[in-house]
């Protein structure tokens, strides 16, 4: 189904960075193949290299060949290769061109020139197959991010493709969403069509894959059949990067708390017409990371958003040393570091950025001096926007330490990163507790959770945590 | 159920934008005031048969305290408001029968619709993918913009200049991205393909469209008579 033949790519301007090295792969129809490795070692430039992107789309040097369904990819246009093969991005927001989802669902055979007739039956028996009835007459500009994930999966396969290529598409989903994802995966390989996935995450893939293929700076390392994939040990499975494969549940013991530092009493947000959340209670000192979870829905960013002083409460209290904190107090103590780190960072370099934020009495060695723990001092003159991503948090950190915030507040700080990564941020975490701030960290990634949180707690069907 | 069905009628958005123009005529030759409360009038009743029942009587309350301001309140205010308040009610009441069928479509006639119609009229691509992938970025930057501000009061930037560039920058760097994942997906489901595009919704003019256009057309000649 799929041929990679001595495949070598470089990205124009870039010469190690997702570059590949004689790559050969070839998967079979029916079959379901995982591409795994840490982040920039060429996992998504291979499904570029199915789904035609490379050469179509992106530029680069490029030699060997790639057959796709007797296609060879380089000869073929992309409208003859969507009709064979589907994609599923990562980021659900930049996936669809629609407003609502009747029309998504439909867009893809539309372009393909297909008669009406045909369409609304193809559309109807997608949603019949996939269970989507209640993502029907929406906008899709109300749906959470993992309804967004499935209405793009959903509107790839009404266009019946035999291939399905899948680029981390559980990067920005939670865990209910991810589990959703693992069934239709399951489900279109039961009818035989052959799946290539490039992902992360893995526990939810564990059923479905055939092989698994490990990645290190662009060449193929080694390539593993299911079993032997999944008798790797926990051992080996860190030291190459990968993250877990085994699904971790949330800790689920009550302890309700008092006497914290800082302490939230049944507190409740409502907005026009709902209750978003009430009843929650909970309290944290300096020094502690409470991780916060909840559904796609449930609240969890208006908590959080009603902590930092930005939504006022309906009722109940947030409490700093026994003494009620109006929402303006909260804002001149809390800070968030935002998933989208792009839509806080406004300054002209990375220092000016820190300039701009500091608190008063905050000295130029004392910003130095948390450049320097971040890893940042020598990138001091560069513009913010050309950092990496994982430098663009930090920085987004060191603007709350110097803004002199005690309560430090993540939302979902690890999606899309690799365990590798991932351990670095639960690090950066626990050295800000040590420092003395509180940190609270939205998040549904349960491996970091574990390695990384005091006590939890949820959003929705109330819990809370300790250990 | 069946003795009470109140189904809401469904106008063609080719009809919406044909009535848009026929208010504009309408509204700018008439000279009788009984032409104009004809108008609101109708409107209103169209408004309540596209199941808009409260806009309906929302756009009638703001018309009559137009009205009553101009007969009523101005004559008593004194001279220098008179000029200020009198332009304001003549032009707004101009303007109103245009404002009510923008509120019909809005609140009636989903965008691909829109889309679908200025297609079948044969507006060229080239205006009618620049204007849909538009319409699709303004609920984006909606959302965005709510992240920004909520950056912005957290790291207490002051001033509309610097606000203003704090928004603008960000919002450019995420369209870039964006416009790029965006334009990746589409040509993976093959918006490439040369083959004329079908169209999922069959969009027809029915009954109602007839009626509507032919009050329409009553109004401009009645509007042209009594001029």
């Amino acid at each position: 189904m799929v041929d990679i033949e001595q495949v070598d790519f470089s990205y124009h301007g870039e010469e190690t960075h997702g570059s590949l090295h004689q790559i050969n792969i070839q998967v079979k129809p029916g079959e379901c193949v995982l591409l795994c490795g840490k982040s920039g070692c060429g996992k998504t430039t291979i499904t570029k290299l199915i789904n035609g992107l490379i050469p179509h789309f992106n530029d680069g040097d490029l030699s060997g060949k790639t057959i796709v369904d007797d296609m060879v990819v380089a000869d073929t246009p992309m409208y003859r290769l969507s009709e064979k093969v589907g994609s599923v991005f990562q980021n659900p927001k930049s996936q669809f061109f629609n407003i609502d989802s009747d029309s998504e669902l439909a867009f893809g055979l539309e372009n393909n020139g297909v008669a009406p007739e045909i369409i609304r039956q193809q559309v109807d028996k997608t949603v019949q197959d996939l269970h989507i009835e209640h993502l029907l007459h929406r906008d899709i500009f109300s749906m959470s991010g993992g309804e967004k994930q499935t209405l793009a999966f959903a509107s790839v396969y009404a266009m019946n493709p035999e291939i399905y290529v899948l680029d981390e598409p559980s990067a920005n989903l939670d865990r209910a969403s991810t589990l959703t994802l693992g069934e239709q995966l399951k489900y279109i390989k039961s009818q035989g069509k052959s799946i290539v996935i490039a992902e992360h995450r893995l526990y939810y893939l564990t059923d479905i894959i055939d092989r698994a293929v490990f990645i290190v700076d662009g060449k193929i390392v080694k390539e593993y059949s299911r079993e032997e994939f999944l008798s790797l040990t926990d051992e080996e499975r860190c030291r190459m990067g990968l993250r877990t494969l085994r699904q971790k549940n949330p800790p689920y013991s009550i302890i309700s708390k008092e006497g914290g530092e800082l302490e939230v009493r049944n507190l409740a947000v409502k907005d026009k017409k709902h209750t978003i959340f009430e009843n929650i209670s909970f309290s944290v000192s300096s020094g502690e990371i409470l991780g916060v979870l909840g559904i796609n829905g449930a609240g969890k960013t208006t908590l959080m958003r009603c902590l930092a002083g930005l939504l006022k409460e309906h009722s109940g209290q947030v409490l700093y040393h026994g003494k009620s904190m109006s929402p303006k107090e909260r804002n001149a103590a809390c800070y968030m570091i935002m998933q989208d780190v792009n839509h806080q960072l406004f300054g002209e370099s990375v220092w000016n950025e820190c300039e701009l934020s500091r608190d008063d009495n905050i000295t130029d060695a004392e910003i130095e001096k948390a450049l320097t723990d971040f890893d940042l001092i020598n990138f001091k003159d560069k513009h913010p926007m050309a950092l990496s991503g994982g430098q663009k948090q930090r920085l987004a950190i060191v603007t709350g330490i110097v803004a002199g915030k005690k309560i430090l507040i993540f939302d979902e700080p690890t999606s899309g990163l690799d365990y590798d990564h991932m351990c670095v941020v639960s690090q950066t975490l626990k050295d800000l507790a040590k420092l003395g701030h509180i940190v609270f960290v939205v998040t549904h990634d349960m491996e970091f959770l574990e390695i990384t949180c005091d006590q939890v707690v949820q959003i929705g069907e109330q819990y809370f945590s300790g250990r | 159920m069946a003795g009470t069905e109140t189904k809401a009628i469904h106008l063609d958005p080719r009809t919406d934008l044909l009535l848009l123009v026929i208010a504009n005529i309408v509204a700018f030759t008439y000279s009788a005031r009984w032409i104009e409360f004809a108008v609101i009038g109708v409107l209103a009743l169209l408004l309540l048969c596209c199941g808009c029942g409260k806009t309906a009587i929302k756009w009638i309350l703001v018309f009559a305290g137009l009205v009553v301001i101009q007969y009523y309140v101005i004559p008593i205010l004194p001279k220098i408001f008179v000029i200020m308040f009198s332009i304001l009610t003549v032009y707004i009441r101009k303007l109103f029968p245009c404002l009510m069928i923008g509120a019909l479509i809005l609140k009636t006639t989903p965008v691909r619709f829109l889309i679908i119609a200025l297609r079948k009229w044969h507006i060229p691509q080239k205006l009618i993918i620049p204007l849909s992938i538009t319409l699709r970025y303004f609920p984006a930057i909606k959302e965005e913009h709510r992240h920004i501000r909520d950056a912005m009061k957290l790291r207490k930037i002051k001033g509309l200049e610097r606000k203003m560039e704090c928004m603008v920058v960000p919002l450019l760097m995420s369209a870039t991205g964006t416009a790029d994942e965006l334009s990746a997906a589409a040509i993976t489901r093959g918006i490439e393909n040369p083959v004329p595009k079908t169209c999922i919704v069959d969009l027809r003019f029915h009954i109602q469209d007839y009626i509507c256009l032919l009050v329409g057309c009553a109004f401009i000649v009645a509007a042209n008579i009594a001029h």
